[in-house]
């Protein structure tokens, strides 16, 4: 899998998710680890947060401090969900308006690798004062954008 | 002295990332030209099958990915990501080097196991003949992979400037040198008088 490159993952609506495994760039594997999400109406924000986290490197994560309330098995599989945590995944493309909702997870990730990109949705916009590396950008030069 | 080599290098540092901003800002509005693109190309193919045809229903069960993503190490420390399509065969050549017709028939054809190893294109996971738009689709989002490698590259370039400890660095240095500055006033005033 080394040999074979680095993958990039999709978060995002059922449109977006569709159009770029269209694309070509879609795993899902003999161990059923896909590096793809598609966000609907139920789905929770815990879930998008487990699942773009953290290549384990960001700290007060609910999954990561609680490991023993879940079975070893399932806690393998949420490992191996989370985006951050895999090191074959280089991008991650994530709608905005999803970015919004885990913007407290994206902010605290500051590695260059896995870079995450975030695209616009059909609904939403893309919205230049919302993106995270923009925003820290403009930051450098108005006190007020810093965090 | 040094002040002023700090200054100019601060300069260049500042025009730099904003070069790179401005190069991100451009890729990121290809992309997202692209992506809208696929997304009216999506929503005609799914009025020609239906609202159920086009969808997480129709993923396969098995997937492998098209394109990778190969990394290299470039100067700075920066990673230089290159986009492999795998899967990609010459087309088969037939034609003027064989005279006269080909044989059908007889062991001059070896079997080709590369063929099985190809990744399955996803349009076939929504049928055999898929409409015109769903093609258009694909190619629109197949674009968008590589515009979005491309933005990433210059992503990678404005978080070094803007995330690294180096920035931290920098911005101590400024405000060394915005001292300097507000002693520069007082040093011209006390010589006109």
């Amino acid at each position: 899998m080394a040999g074979r490159g680095k993958l990039i993952a999709v978060i995002g609506d059922e449109d977006t998710v569709t159009g770029f495994l269209l694309g070509g760039i879609g795993e899902l594997n003999k161990n059923r680890h896909p590096n793809f999400l598609v966000v609907e109406k139920d789905t929770t924000i815990n879930e998008i947060e487990d699942t773009f986290r953290s290549l384990g490197s960001l700290p007060g994560s609910v999954v990561e401090a609680n490991p023993n309330q879940c079975d070893p098995p399932l806690w393998d599989e949420i490992d191996s969900r989370q985006f951050l945590n895999r090191d074959d995944i280089g991008i991650i493309l994530i709608n905005q308006y999803i970015a919004e909702m885990v913007r407290h997870a994206l902010d605290a990730h500051q590695q260059s690798i896995p870079a995450v990109l975030e695209i616009p949705s059909k609904e939403h916009p893309y919205d230049a004062a919302k993106d995270s590396i923009l925003r820290r950008a403009r930051g450098m030069f108005t006190a007020e954008d810093l965090r | 002295m040094a002040a002023l080599d700090l200054r100019a290098e601060l300069d260049s540092l500042v025009l730099q990332l904003l070069g790179d901003l401005e190069e991100l800002e451009g890729k990121r509005t290809v992309l997202n030209a692209r992506v809208e693109e696929g997304w009216l190309s999506l929503a005609k193919a799914r009025y020609a099958m239906g609202a159920k045809s086009v969808g997480p229903l129709q993923y396969a069960s098995h997937m492998e990915p098209q394109v990778c993503l190969h990394a290299s190490e470039a100067q700075e420390g920066l990673q230089k990501f290159k986009v492999v399509r795998a899967g990609v065969h010459a087309p088969e050549e037939v034609g003027t080097r064989e005279a006269g017709l080909r044989r059908r028939k007889g062991p001059t054809k070896t079997p080709e196991p590369e063929s099985s190893e190809a990744p399955q294109d996803p349009l076939n996971w929504f049928g055999i003949l898929v409409p015109h738009s769903l093609r258009q689709a694909q190619a629109s989002f197949r674009d968008g992979v590589l515009e979005a490698k491309k933005r990433k590259c210059f992503l990678e370039q404005v978080i070094q400037c803007v995330v690294s400890p180096a920035a931290e660095q920098e911005a101590e240095d400024e405000s060394c040198l915005e001292d300097w500055a507000a002693a520069v006033p007082a040093e011209t005033s006390a010589k006109a008088i």
